[in-house]
């Protein structure tokens, strides 16, 4: 799951480190565009609905934390 | 009664932190929830009771909505919403949405006019905030009427923000952590700093920014670029200062609150600019507006089918609209009922849709030509859009009406420059201009210190008493020596303390 998240990512942007990033929120790497447009993505591959309570840093920081909340949701 | 009173300084907030500090621990909340309503009784009197209300109001309603799951919890936020809503706009926009109707309809409707409750578009959003918070399981209900009461309430804040979220602010509000001699020191030096910027640099500022507000067909030029210019400084000067007080008075205190400023004008951007400028309202939006509309059903099935048939970008887009629309239309409407205002919010609406609608032509430009936008000219020049974007804006948001504001901006481009007639009709004299042009200069190098991460308070910790002792009453005199007060001045309100 982690490295289609990733790949995902790269689609958005690919001059981030996201294997190893964990404070992809925090610093400003990615932005509420972003995060709404990844939203979509994921809800497409993996079949999940993410909601507005899920939009939290913390569940953005690190492409571990997204999978995280993936697995939760699905 | 507010922040710059001599009142307030000399007597109130030193008595406040006297009986803080003679209060056990556990009790040190009722200090200051005590002092909060005092504060604003002192200020609006009877209508504290609008004040006292919400809190009871917001408190118990989260315990309700905390009791319900499903719809039940839905119907029960909106409700709560609505109220708090209601109350907002029967107080702030009744008489002009009554007009727009009398408008429309051809007849006139009044509305009583009612005092407008000090802090209420502050404590409101905050109020919502937490609710949200609660409905969305971040958060558990307060059972502690007294930290939900003193989020709401608490005085430093309650004039102009920064709008705190409850779990960022109200554990610290309660914690009755003790005054120690460097909280006491970095607090009061924080609050010294702020009342230097708005009293030595914004007040001096206005006298200036009224002159040209209120005759904007009289200048052009470089005049006109001046006194935009001069509104720009005088809002930043005036609205961090104050925000330095309040953070300095809760610094005293050991209270965290969020900050709300930045260094702004070191944004590249307009959508860094707001990321760096009125941080707290920004983030009130995104997180309960802006990420709201864009996971509903509409907009997250629009966005879809958007890709589906248009691709990633033109989906990108339209989601964007949707989303930002209502965003930049609150942020407008918040700061008043006037129609600048509004327009205001949608100036940088469709600045920021132009920014995504043209950012992937951008990066082919940067990937071809091997430019960087972030080093040599291309940053310079996009530090000064920046600026440019920022000035039109203000103008729009400070002058009376839109057409007023498109007569200004578009002065600027016309001549003859009269700065000398504009200074003589401001009445600032020589020792005004240098007190003005030393503000900004040391704004500038305490925002340039930030930007580049030299914390300035564990600097001035680091330094021999003497030096400290020099520093602090150095500052002291420049408050007493270049503060605008007293012959020839008058007294500036805060600016944000209206909306």
């Amino acid at each position: 799951m982690e490295e289609k998240i990733i790949k995902m990512l790269e689609e958005n942007d690919d001059s981030i480190d996201y294997a190893n990033e964990t404070h992809l929120i925090d610093d400003g790497l990615l932005d509420s565009f972003g995060v709404i447009a990844l939203v979509a993505d994921f809800e497409d591959a993996f079949d999940v609905e993410i909601g507005t309570a899920d939009l939290v840093p913390e569940n953005f920081n690190s492409v571990q934390a997204i999978a995280a909340l993936i697995r939760k949701r699905a | 009664m507010s922040y710059q009173s001599l009142f307030y300084g000399t007597l109130f907030l030193p008595a406040v932190f006297v009986l803080y500090t003679l209060t056990k621990q556990a009790y040190r909340k009722y200090v200051l929830l005590g002092a909060s309503w005092l504060f604003y009784f002192l200020a609006m009197h009877r209508v504290t009771w609008v004040l006292v209300a919400t809190c009871v109001g917001v408190y118990g309603a989260a315990l309700w909505i905390d009791r319900a799951s499903g719809r039940q919890r839905t119907f029960r936020l909106t409700c709560a919403i609505a109220l708090l809503a209601g109350a907002l706009i029967r107080v702030k926009y009744a008489g002009w949405i009554a007009d727009g109707i009398g408008m429309l309809a051809g007849h006139q409707f009044s509305v009583r006019a009612l005092v407008v409750p000090l802090g209420i578009s502050y404590y409101t959003l905050e109020a919502i905030g937490y609710l949200c918070e609660v409905y969305w399981q971040h958060q558990a209900a307060d059972r502690d009427f007294v930290r939900v009461a003193l989020f709401l309430s608490f005085f430093p804040q309650i004039m102009e923000g920064p709008i705190a979220r409850y779990q960022d602010s109200a554990a610290s509000l309660c914690a009755g952590q003790p005054i120690t001699g460097q909280s006491l020191r970095n607090g009061c030096l924080r609050m010294l700093w702020g009342f230097f910027k708005k009293m030595a640099g914004a007040d001096r500022l206005s006298l200036l920014v009224t002159v040209i507000f209120s005759q904007p067909h009289r200048f052009h030029g470089w005049a006109a670029l001046l006194g935009s210019a001069a509104y720009v400084a005088q809002l930043y000067l005036e609205f961090s200062g104050m925000i330095d007080v309040t953070m300095g008075t809760a610094e005293v205190l050991q209270i965290h609150l969020p900050e709300n400023f930045r260094q702004p004008f070191f944004s590249r951007s307009a959508s860094e600019f707001w990321r760096r400028w009125h941080i707290t309202l920004g983030t009130w939006l995104k997180t309960y507006v802006f990420f709201p509309v864009s996971t509903s059903h509409l907009v997250v099935n629009g966005n879809r089918q958007a890709r589906k048939k248009y691709g990633r970008q033109t989906a990108k887009v339209w989601t964007s609209f949707l989303a930002l629309t209502p965003v930049w239309l609150f942020n407008g409407f918040w700061h008043g009922a006037k129609w600048h205002y509004i327009f205001y919010g949608l100036y940088y609406l469709v600045i920021l849709m132009l920014e995504v609608i043209l950012e992937p032509a951008k990066k082919r430009f940067y990937s071809r030509t091997g430019f960087s936008p972030d080093r040599g000219l291309f940053s310079i020049l996009r530090w000064l859009r920046t600026l440019a974007i920022i000035v039109a804006g203000e103008v729009i948001f400070r002058a009376d009406t839109v057409t007023t504001a498109f007569t200004m901006i578009g002065n600027v481009f016309r001549g003859p420059s009269h700065v000398h007639a504009l200074l003589a009709a401001s009445h600032l004299d020589f020792s005004d201009g240098f007190v003005v042009v030393l503000c900004l200069i040391l704004v500038t190098v305490v925002d340039v210190c930030r930007e580049k991460g030299v914390h300035l308070f564990a600097w001035f910790d680091r330094q021999p008493t003497a030096v400290r002792w020099a520093l602090s009453y150095s500052l002291i005199f420049a408050l007493i020596c270049f503060g605008a007060y007293g012959a020839g001045y008058r007294k500036v309100d805060m600016i944000y303390a209206k909306f």
